[in-house]
């Protein structure tokens, strides 16, 4: 088979049809043969028995004690080849009539056939014989007839596959040309699919299922790249901006310190980005390394709380987390409480004064469920899918503080634990963020 | 104190020379590995700032040369990439503590203080600052006559300010020495900054002679007088 690997597959499959005709003609023709072969033997031994019966009471008595021919059996075709041969002896004894008398001809393939004659109180063998030369010829010329017929039915299977795989194999074909035209900036073409039910046609579809979640994770990445540059130019812009006005005009102390100061915070906020960037690549490198272990989220929850409790505060919300019993999952702690700390710090952010926080707890046998509901303005259903994308913003225009990283990061810690993060909101209403993690094995 | 900064980025070895000679160390700066290593051996310094990514030797192997050599001079490393491994294989190959570039400089100040300061445990039971008395024993912290009312979490803060008074505190230094929080992408500053709020309003209720400064675009400072 790895000789044939280069060949295309169109060939392999004419070669395989080919051979397979081959085969069966060949199986076929043997079956024939031997039918044939046995159906000719069986006719010569009747002919061998009719001349048994000719002769039994062709012999007889000579006057000297010996035997004869009678007078009236003759060979009927005695000067050819296929002539029947027929010899008398006394069982044991040499023999004593033969006919034809010339020949012993015993040098053909030759078939004969013994029987026992009683005349008068003797008993004689008669030992009757036929060339098979004739069958012999025949069989030959079946065989010649098959080894003729076979190779052009071979041949001609071959080409008959060949035309049958380069049928079967077009679409193949003209779905390969048609996907090497798709390029990364192409990727809103699609395979064209012919029928949705045969082999090929659910190729198509799975080939277009790929080209879709290339175009959106290129998408996304275009996105990505887009809001990145966008992202770390602001401060950029800012440092030059700030740099260049305070060089060009005459400050005091104050002023310049001023200045600088003001160029440090871009510089604070561009690392920031930055580290937040590095903690998202890690994630998606898979070079994040986890310690995963029996964790308390009940904890973890109000270890949260208890650090972004100020905040709450400031604003005069009330923050809960419920309940007290603890819940554990197996988890990266570190990783766990930044995902909790990035939704509880959303919901008091965009939560509204006065408003509740509240972290829920809950549990199934196989799984936990931390739940951040906030009283804030909701999201519509265009911006829930995209949330958790990189730089997405609900509202661009009314960028909060941060570096639009939370909810992303937030994602990528929990799906590196096992888990997953949904969203769950009403248009004017409250928001719900779950974090869903597989229940800890160990009971604590 | 003599300092040697071994660091090859023209500009951020400049940096560190004045910044610390600011704070008045003797700095002596290499720029290549072989330099670095070769004044190291011959002079004698109180501490090396060691950058990882150098040209020709690695950080890492002149530390580990140096250890080698039996030197007992604490060394601070410089690692440019905030990779798990550099930090292991330098803390393996004998640096005393180690920082991530971008590094803000007041917490390159208070590494090295740390450092310098090792060896001689801390056995203060009273801080003070000007007015300012905290009391590490009965947690009793006062200005003057009056007594102040702190939580848990201003205490602390206060307490790292009063350490470090003089000098400058970044939110980093804070959200990491205070909270204990590695991450660097946890949102923090906020919280932060509403403790350092209310600690202020405690702190310094009249705003004519303040204590707790910021710093704009660095952090905070508690020191008597203008920051």
């Amino acid at each position: 088979m790895s000789l044939l690997r280069p060949i295309s597959v169109r060939t392999r499959l004419a070669l395989w049809y080919g051979l397979a005709v081959g085969i069966a003609l060949i199986v076929y023709a043997g079956v024939v043969y031997a039918f044939f072969r046995a159906s000719m033997l069986e006719q010569l031994d009747g002919r061998l028995h009719d001349d048994y019966e000719a002769a039994e009471h062709a012999f007889e008595r000579a006057a000297d004690g010996g035997l004869r021919w009678t007078s009236d059996y003759h060979d009927p075709d005695a000067t050819t080849v296929e002539a029947p041969w027929v010899e008398v002896s006394r069982s044991g004894g040499p023999v004593l009539l033969r006919k034809p008398a010339a020949s012993d001809r015993r040098d053909a393939p030759f078939r004969t056939r013994v029987y026992t004659h009683r005349l008068g109180d003797e008993e004689f063998v008669l030992r009757v014989g036929r060339s098979e030369r004739g069958v012999e010829r025949e069989l030959r010329e079946l065989l010649l007839i098959f080894a003729l017929c076979l190779l052009p039915a071979v041949v001609f299977a071959y080409l008959g596959g060949r035309v049958l795989a380069q049928r079967a194999l077009a679409p193949i074909g003209a779905m390969t040309e048609r996907a090497r035209t798709i390029t990364a900036e192409r990727l809103a073409e699609r395979v064209s699919v012919e029928n949705p039910r045969d082999e090929l046609g659910q190729l198509a579809i799975v080939l277009n299922d790929m080209i879709s979640r290339l175009e959106r994770s290129f998408d996304q990445l275009r996105r990505f790249t887009a809001d990145a540059s966008h992202e770390l130019r602001t401060p950029l812009t800012a440092i030059r901006a700030v740099g260049e006005v305070g060089l060009g005009e005459r400050h005091d102390e104050a002023g310049y310190r001023e200045v600088v100061g003001s160029m440090l915070e871009e510089v604070d906020r561009l690392s920031r980005l930055v580290d937040g960037l590095l903690t998202l690549s890690r994630g998606d490198s898979g070079h994040l390394k986890l310690d995963r272990r029996p964790v308390d989220v009940v904890g973890l929850a109000r270890e949260v709380t208890a650090h972004l409790g100020v905040l709450a505060e400031e604003k005069r919300q009330s923050l809960t987390v419920e309940p007290q019993e603890p819940i554990f999952v197996d988890a990266d702690a570190l990783v766990l409480r930044q995902a909790i700390t990035n939704l509880v710090d959303n919901a008091i952010k965009y939560g509204p004064e006065g408003s509740a926080v509240n972290v829920a707890v809950t549990a199934t046998r196989e799984e936990a469920t931390i739940a951040v509901t906030d009283q804030g303005p909701g999201i519509s259903d265009e911006h829930r899918e995209r949330i958790f994308e990189r730089f997405y913003r609900v509202d661009p225009a009314r960028a909060r503080g941060g570096v639009g990283l939370g909810l992303a990061i937030a994602k990528a810690a929990v799906e590196a634990n096992g888990g997953r993060i949904e969203v769950r909101s009403e248009v004017g209403g409250h928001s719900t963020f779950r974090i869903i993690l597989p229940r800890s094995s160990a009971k604590v | 104190m003599r300092v040697l900064v071994v660091e090859d980025e023209a500009k951020i070895a400049n940096a560190l020379r004045q910044g610390l000679e600011g704070e008045h160390y003797d700095v002596v700066v290499a720029r290549t590995g072989e330099d670095g290593f070769f004044r190291a051996s011959a002079e004698v310094f109180d501490l090396i700032v060691l950058d990882v990514m150098l040209p020709g030797r690695s950080g890492i192997e002149i530390l580990r040369a140096l250890r080698q050599k039996g030197s007992p001079t604490p060394v601070l490393l410089l690692t440019a990439r905030d990779a798990v491994d550099d930090r292991v294989l330098g803390l393996d190959g004998g640096a005393d503590d180690y920082l991530v570039k971008p590094f803000a400089f007041p917490e390159l100040l208070a590494r090295i203080r740390a450092l310098l300061r090792r060896g001689r445990p801390d056995q203060a039971l009273r801080l003070q600052v000007g007015p300012l008395e905290m009391d590490l024993v009965t947690r009793r912290v006062s200005r003057g006559d009056r007594e102040l009312h702190l939580t848990t979490r201003e205490y602390e803060i206060l307490q790292y300010l009063m350490r470090h008074h003089g000098h400058l505190v970044s939110r980093e230094m804070l959200a990491q020495d205070v909270w204990k929080e590695t991450a660097r992408a946890t949102p923090l500053d906020n919280v932060i900054d509403v403790h350092i709020a209310r600690l202020r309003k405690k702190v310094d209720p009249d705003a004519r002679a303040p204590l707790i400064h910021t710093v704009r675009g660095v952090g905070f400072v508690l020191k008597e007088g203008a920051p």
